[in-house]
């Protein structure tokens, strides 16, 4: 008979109503060192990598390189991607592959101009904004919870809105909305002539990241949002509207992207009607940097924000020592490469260590 | 049993197709409060489905399902949550990258205490301390609480689905559970105490209707096997005094219904 034997069914304790109730678990003693220190290096990976590139870059393009200005410098710049990729990232998380960023954005930021150029409060042109992103990912969710598949859904919407964003400008762009500098190029917390100040984008970044992820991982329809990704017809199953959860994890994504459009027209006090689709394959590069399986309900949002980090890096590094600029596209593509391979090893080492050790319990006990 | 005791679950004339495929040919099913039920019948006659069809997964294309005589229509497994129905599924439903102590509370999770709670913060430590609890409670081992699912053997994994279901339906004395295959991933010892936990969970007056391809495990614990070949029901008959060879011969199809040979 097994006795520790994990998937064990003790005694009928209503036949026997004196049976030894089962001791304690230990936590997670059962699993074998190397198996944790690899689970450690799959789910940490990409900070040790990030780390890396930051002393190679830090030698390499010495002493430019390893600066607080710099440091700021390519925290600005991976802020936008990070915020489109913390919208594809959370959708991928919880099951929808949401396309139409780029559209939504550039939606986002031509109504808010709209209300801008009408001589409208800043705040209702953000609101306008905001609340655009949250319309479209309502019309996305309901879509395809009919039935559709996320990506084409979106493929269409992203057409749809790209048009639509063409037409609230008339053709040309909203110029000069010089009110919302205080969350483009601003910057905040600035000390005399030693500091110059930690520009707007970052807060805002910061502030989606730790919300996220504390949503995602702390609360209850953070982490339902996380279970629909992983298995919805289990959730559904459990009882709960799994309908709903894809429905907000769109809505989430909308936001998101809204609030990229937002960000970059403060950024350069214009309101484009271009959805430029290059947002969108930067933040996936990011997204999938950070290992965000595609088949949903894995993944964190930290890692996410380092994939955008690694992104700026590499390009600062590299402009940095005067390389040209499409050499960062060749390097972030053959490091994406990299980590895949490294990710499959990692993962095949662990399922069979794992197998290793469950056949030397069987053996030890038999 | 007595003629005035309403059935804890009771379906008539369920129909039920996919597509062109008629899964489900105008069956009519009852199980009493206490009793266990075995369903048998070959792979595709049909269990799976008739049992989606009871835990509110499937909505049949006809028919009709009462609840302790209360007439329901379930467009959702929550609807049938609510009405007492549990369900385990044969593909177990569980979500892979969590760990055990969410898939247990999956729907009734436990939040913090204070304002954390009020914005939806779940006490996850609690989770654990309770769902430790009711598996010693129920006499159900797994891995530790933080153990994610997918980190778990095929048996661990059946443990942690049959856990998840009953524990939510032994609160109810008027609950129902539906297990479809509870013992196909479990070794021989594991098996017989699923056997005990169906029991034990019988006596306490829960209607159980077990699919299973194990005749001995059917034997040892139903009351009543109902015997489906391609979506009929062609066989209803108390377990005691069965004869093995006629179930057999129900289950293959080698031997004509019960119902056409009583109405010929
Ligand atoms: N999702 C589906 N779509 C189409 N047909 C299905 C689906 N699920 C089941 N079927 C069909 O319905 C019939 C009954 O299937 P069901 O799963 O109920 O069988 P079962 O008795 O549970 O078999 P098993 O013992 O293999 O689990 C089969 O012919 C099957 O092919
Ligand atoms: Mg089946």
């Amino acid at each position: 008979m097994t006795t520790n034997s994990e998937a064990t069914v003790a005694g009928p304790g209503g036949t026997t109503p004196a049976g030894p109730p089962p001791a304690p678990t230990p936590a997670d003693q059962d699993m074998p060192r190397a198996v944790s220190v690899l689970v450690f290096l799959r789910d940490r990976g990409i900070f040790v990598l990030w780390g890396l590139l930051i002393v190679a870059f830090a030698f390499w393009c010495s002493p430019y390189f390893f600066k607080v200005d710099n440091a700021l410098l390519i925290a600005n710049a991976a802020a936008l991607t990070a915020l489109f990729a913390a919208g594809v990232g959370i959708g991928i998380m919880t099951g929808v592959l949401d396309l139409s960023l780029p559209g939504t954005a550039a939606v986002a930021s031509c109504v808010c101009g709209w209300v801008l150029t009408h001589g409208h409060p800043t705040w209702l042109g953000l609101a306008a904004g905001l609340g655009t992103g949250v319309a479209v990912g309502v019309v996305n969710g309901l879509i395809t919870i009919r039935g559709f598949n996320p990506i084409i859904v979106t493929i269409g919407t992203l057409s749809v809105l790209s048009g639509l964003a063409a037409v609230i400008a008339g053709g040309y762009t909203f110029p000069g909305l010089t009110q919302l500098e205080f969350m483009g190029t601003h910057r905040y917390l600035r000390a005399g002539d030693s500091f110059s100040g930690i520009p707007a984008p970052v807060f805002i970044v910061a502030g989606v990241f730790v919300v996220g992820t504390v949503f995602l991982t702390r609360t209850r329809e953070g982490i339902r949002l996380m279970a629909v990704g992983g298995n919805a017809e289990a959730v559904r199953r459990a009882g709960i509207h799994a309908d709903r959860y894809t429905v907000l994890g769109f809505v989430i994504s909308g936001v998101l992207a809204a609030l990229g459009g937002l960000v970059s027209t403060a950024v350069v006090t214009e309101a484009n009607p271009n959805a430029s689709p290059q947002i969108i394959f930067s933040a996936l590069t990011a997204v999938a940097l950070a290992g965000v399986a595609l088949t949903g309900g894995r993944g964190s949002l930290p890692r996410v924000l380092v994939g955008a980090l690694i992104l700026a890096t590499i390009s600062n590094g590299l402009t940095i020592r005067g390389v040209q600029p499409y050499w960062a596209t060749v390097c972030t593509g053959a490091l994406l490469l990299a980590s895949l391979l490294i990710e499959r090893v990692i993962q095949a080492s662990v399922s069979e260590r794992l197998m290793a050790a469950n056949l030397s319990v069987h053996q030890r006990k038999v | 049993m007595s003629t005035t005791a309403t059935p804890a679950l009771e379906l008539s004339g369920i129909e039920m197709h996919y597509g062109f495929v008629r899964a489900l040919d105008d069956i009519d099913f009852h199980v009493m409060p206490g009793e266990v039920v075995g369903l048998l019948g070959d792979n595709g006659a049909g269990k799976s489905t008739l049992l989606k069809v009871m835990s509110g997964a499937h909505r049949p294309s006809h028919g009709t399902i009462r609840v302790h005589g209360r007439e329901h229509a379930f467009h959702a497994p929550s609807d049938a949550a609510d009405a007492g129905v549990q369900m385990v599924y044969q593909d177990l439903s569980l979500v892979e990258p969590q760990d055990i102590a969410i898939n247990l509370n999956l729907g009734q999770e436990t939040l913090r205490k204070g304002p954390l709670g009020w914005l939806g913060f779940i006490d996850r430590k609690a989770m654990r301390r309770s769902s430790e609890l009711e598996l010693d409670r129920l006499g159900v081992r797994t891995a530790p609480m933080t153990r994610p699912v997918e980190m778990l053997s095929g048996g661990q994994r059946q443990v942690v689905a049959l856990a998840r279901s009953a524990i939510r339906v032994s609160g109810e004395s008027r609950g129902i559970l539906l297990l479809d295959e509870p013992t196909a991933a479990l070794g021989y010892e594991q098996t017989r105490q699923v056997e005990a936990l169906i029991r034990r969970m019988a006596d306490q007056g829960i209607a159980i209707v077990v699919v299973t391809h194990d005749l001995p495990l059917c034997y040892e614990v139903t009351d009543r096997l109902v015997i489906l070949n391609r979506g009929r029901k062609v066989a209803d008959l108390p377990t005691a005094g069965a004869d093995r060879d006629h179930v057999v011969g129900w289950i293959t199809g080698s031997r004509a219904s019960m119902f056409a040979e009583a109405a010929s």
